[in-house]
């Protein structure tokens, strides 16, 4: 495959890339940036971090070790929020393959914050939300999210964010991490026909 | 449909002797009497002229195995649509099993049913007495006041006399009246509670089966009785290799035996069974596949002497059912003529001669009746077959009362386009 | 995301692609997670109806399945019918008639006739699943079973297993022989002439005695139930028989020790007929495993399965 074409489409989805809103020096300098805000937001408290599969774990991990080299040492645990979806009538032809959670610390008392890549209508978070409050009784919830591209459908707002961008809805925005991907980036694309989607 | 000369024009006559076709007109009168055989034969006035270019004129089959179901049973079939669906297959005569409700096993009951028979059916049908009392396996029924009623055969029809004593007491007094003993053979304590051919299929399907032995032994212990008693013996439904090997045995040794095969259990085996289709529960139930290719041989060399249906109406409530509780048996009247040409004669295994000789002369001869052939001065006695359209067999096709067939859904090789029976034709207008 | 098409219906474990099957025992990973936690419920069947439909006693397994459908938030319905009040054929198109105007979405089915879940299927836009249906099949056993092995042996393939007891009327060895060969797992069988048909599939090969079966070196014994009064006939003497030459005792217990193999039993087991007191105190029995496993298997199950629910 030529270079150009491979710059221009994700390699997992094969989408279109229309426009690169972060590098990944963008997006390590927003990490870098939402780790100050949340070390000086957070002093002092019992903090825990719970990323929503996939990307949202990669993202915590990521501010994680940022905080890990400021010597703040907050755990990750992980969150697979496909059994507290409200869209399980509407699965369509796909087999959701379901992921371990893994909360691996007590939550009654903690300030619990969560990490998504994008959050968009806010439904995803909802499920989060629930998901997480049957692990147990945290003293307090906050949203972490790499990019806010608006358009909510719920009275959800993220307390630590990124980059806030504006969209149309019927553009999709992605989010890469080369833990997980082989380009790094957060892209418009235009999809490829056919490809599911599941507005977060 | 009723009294006028009918000219069948431009057919091929088929006949048990020759494997090869008597292209002819066929002039039938008013009366039903085969007037004329011969080659451009004129049209006579106000005849009706029946097309059969193309078309095959074959003598009506005869079927010794029918079960009609009435009285006792008319929900599933009764003898007015037995007989229509017996036109409508080719099959211009039949032997009544006594297995209706009460069981025919007087004189009187044997009388009744004829009398019934006369009145609604457009075929003849011959009925049939019980072994036994009531079926039940204890008592003999009473066969001087049958003979004297002509039943053509005595059977229990689906249930075997157990007691190899009474057997052969059946079979020593029927002597005496030169009745044909005709016996289900099956072996109760082996066959209980089996729905199916014990083996893989029943292994899979998680279904009780019934062993092969089941028939084997019953076939060897009626040959033997049959030999010691000098009774006449025909055995009914065979299903395994060895059963027939057992018939072919016993012919060698001088036993008169007689057997017969049905189409289902030529054409179709155990593997034939899918997803629980109740449409393929038998008794004896379909065997394996070197089962059936045995069978087939059999009939071919003539250890098989002849194909009966087992015609056995049930309705489809009944058979909608799981496995295990439906009733055996499907249809057949309609269906056998059209499965075996799709299957054999179609593909060229046996000819219309071996059919005839097996389906139409070999039952009558059985019950002492003469063939039927397509000659000049014979009762016109036959249907006309297009070998070269299709028939569905849908729910819509069958004149029985009872949609059940394992060929439901399937588009057979031929089409039946009428049957004479004297005076009476049986098909498109 | 995976390729897999949506089933409606499980019926049986012949009909299910090793990717099927393999998606269904990796998801119940998580599900068997969420008993840690102390709300062992998800919400994702919430408002879904599960109706229990046994034809058949059975607290175990009956139980296993509403403990599932409560855990995944649906709303279940138990309907036992004891065989005295079943007329046969009539009632079972009667029900199916009852059951389409209950629109439910689940339907968990054990009847003593085979092929009886695949009928109510076809008449249903509810998702079947066959909860053990005469001596046919009981796929959601034999999931879990196979489910129970991959943790003891997450490099199962190759593993030998072999299965004791009346195979002829076992809906269980059926469906959970299959399953493991399907798996690539080694599958034998231990029993009596008159128990263990000709019929059967070829891979299951036959061994003849306790000590064939310790020579040929099982990963897992895996017990059947026995039960001697059959309305067929008699198949075997007596208990007292069945458990001197079949039976899993301290003698075959210290074969078993050597070996390190794992003890399997699907339950309810008669204690002084397939197993001693002795035998059921074993440290390397999965018995209890299976039970816990069966209702983490029939949440994914529940989960996987998808309702035709315009059908009805």
């Amino acid at each position: 495959m030529n270079l150009s074409k491979r710059l221009r489409t994700l390699s997992d989805t094969g989408d279109i890339i229309r426009e690169e809103i972060l590098s990944p020096e963008g997006i390590q300098e927003a990490i870098a940036v939402m780790a100050r805000d949340i070390a000086y937001r957070c002093a002092g408290d019992n903090v825990a971090f719970i990323g929503i599969y996939t990307r949202g774990v990669t993202f915590a991990r990521r501010v994680a070790a940022e905080l890990k080299t400021q010597g703040l040492d907050y755990p990750v645990g992980t969150l697979d929020i496909s059994l507290y979806r409200d869209d399980f009538d509407n699965r369509g032809s796909e087999l959701p393959r379901l992921e371990s959670s893994d909360v691996p610390f007590a939550l009654d008392g903690a300030r619990v914050i969560i990490f998504d890549e994008v959050i968009f209508t806010g439904r995803t978070v909802r499920a989060a939300l629930d998901g997480l409050m049957d692990y147990g009784r945290p003293a307090k919830i906050e949203l972490a999210v790499l990019i806010d591209r608006g358009h909510r459908e719920i009275p959800i707002q993220p307390d630590y964010v990124g980059k806030k961008i504006g969209t149309t809805r019927d553009q999709y925005v992605k989010v890469r991490f080369h833990e997980d991907d082989e380009r790094e980036g957060v892209f418009i694309v235009k999809k490829r026909a056919g490809q599911p989607h599941h507005p977060a | 449909m009723g009294e006028r000369t009918r000219l069948f024009k431009n057919g091929r006559i088929a006949s048990a002797d020759s494997s090869d076709f008597r292209e002819a007109d066929v002039l039938v009168d008013a009366d039903g009497l085969i007037t004329a055989i011969g080659s451009g034969l004129a049209t006579p006035e106000g005849s009706e002229v029946i097309d059969c270019t193309g078309c095959l004129l074959v003598p009506g089959m005869f079927d010794v195995h029918v079960h009609a179901r009435e009285p006792g049973h008319e929900h599933k079939e009764t003898l007015a649509t037995c007989s229509a669906a017996a036109l409508h297959g080719g099959v211009t005569g039949v032997v009544l099993m006594p297995d209706t409700s009460p069981p025919v096993d007087s004189g009187n009951l044997v009388k009744s049913a004829m009398d019934l028979v006369s009145e609604v059916s457009a075929i003849p049908m011959y009925q049939s007495g019980c072994l036994t009392k009531g079926r039940e396996g204890n008592e003999m029924a009473g066969f001087s006041g049958m003979a004297s009623r002509g039943v053509p055969m005595l059977t229990d029809a689906d249930r075997t006399v157990a007691c190899p004593d009474l057997m052969r007491r059946c079979m020593e007094y029927a002597c005496d009246f030169d009745l044909l003993v005709t016996s289900h053979t099956d072996t109760p304590a082996l066959s209980k509670a089996g729905v199916v051919n014990e083996g893989r299929v029943s292994y899979r399907f998680g279904l009780p089966g019934i062993p092969a032995i089941s028939q084997e032994l019953a076939i060897d212990r009626d040959i033997h009785v049959a030999l010691h008693t000098g009774a006449r013996l025909h055995l009914q439904q065979l299903s395994s290799a060895r059963g027939l090997e057992s018939v072919r045995r016993a012919k060698e040794a001088g036993t008169r035996v007689t057997c017969e095969v049905s189409p289902q259990h030529l054409v179709l085996t155990e593997l034939d069974i899918r997803d629980y289709n109740t449409h393929f529960k038998f008794n004896p139930p379909l065997r394996s596949v070197q089962d059936t290719e045995a069978l087939v041989a059999g009939l071919i060399d003539g250890s098989i002497d002849l194909i009966a249906s087992d015609h056995a109406p049930h309705t489809e409530f009944e058979k909608s059912s799981d496995f295990g509780s439906a009733p055996f048996g499907a249809t057949g009247l309609e269906t056998s003529v059209l499965v075996l040409h799709d299957r054999f004669i179609r593909t060229g295994v046996f000819g219309w001669d071996l059919l005839i000789q097996r389906y139409s002369d070999a039952p009558r001869k059985l019950i002492g009746l003469e063939p039927v052939v397509i000659a000049e001065g014979c009762a016109a006695e036959f249907f006309v077959f297009d070998p070269a359209a299709e028939t569905a067999i849908t729910r819509e096709y069958l004149r029985t009362k009872s949609p059940v067939s394992p060929f439901l859904g399937e588009t057979l090789a031929g089409k039946m386009r009428g049957t004479v029976l004297g005076m009476a034709w049986h098909g498109e207008e | 995301m995976s390729e897999l098409k949506p089933r409606k219906d499980l019926l049986d474990i012949e009909s299910l692609d090793l990717e099927e099957i393999e998606y269904v025992l990796e998801n119940a990973v998580p599900f068997k997670q969420l008993f840690q936690r102390s709300v062992k419920k998800v919400p994702t069947l919430r408002g879904k109806t599960v109706l229990n439909l046994f034809y058949e006693p059975s607290t175990r397994t009956s139980s296993s399945f509403e403990v599932a459908a409560n855990r995944m938030s649906a709303d279940v319905t138990n309907f036992t019918i004891s065989s005295s009040s079943v007329v046969k054929g009539e009632s079972l198109l009667d029900t199916i008639e009852t059951l389409q105007a209950m629109r439910s979405d689940y339907i968990v089915i054990r009847h003593q006739a085979a092929g009886v879940p695949g009928i109510v299927a076809k008449h249903t836009g509810a998702s079947v699943i066959n909860a053990g249906d005469g001596y046919h099949a009981h796929p959601t056993q034999a999931l879990l079973d196979a489910m129970t092995i991959r943790e003891v042996y997450p490099e199962y393939k190759g593993r030998k297993v072999v299965i004791v007891g009346d195979i002829l009327h076992s809906r269980v060895a059926r469906s959970t022989s299959t399953l493991l060969h399907k798996l690539g797992i080694e599958v034998a069988v231990l029993g009596p002439g008159s128990l263990v048909p000709g019929g059967r599939h070829d891979f299951m090969t036959r061994l003849r005695s306790w000590d064939e079966v310790f020579d040929w070196g099982p990963d897992a014994v895996y017990l059947l139930r026995v039960q001697m009064e059959r309305q067929e006939g008699q198949f075997f003497p007596s208990i007292a028989e069945y458990h001197k030459m079949y039976g899993m005792n301290s003698q075959r217990l210290v074969r078993m020790r050597e070996l390190g193999a794992y003890l399997m039993h699907p339950g309810p087991v008669n204690r002084g007929v397939e197993i001693t007191d002795e035998a059921m105190r074993y440290e390397r029995s999965l018995i209890s495993t299976q039970v816990e496993n069966g209702i983490a298997v029939r949440m994914a199950v529940l989960h996987w399965l998808k309702p035709e629910t315009d059908k009805d």
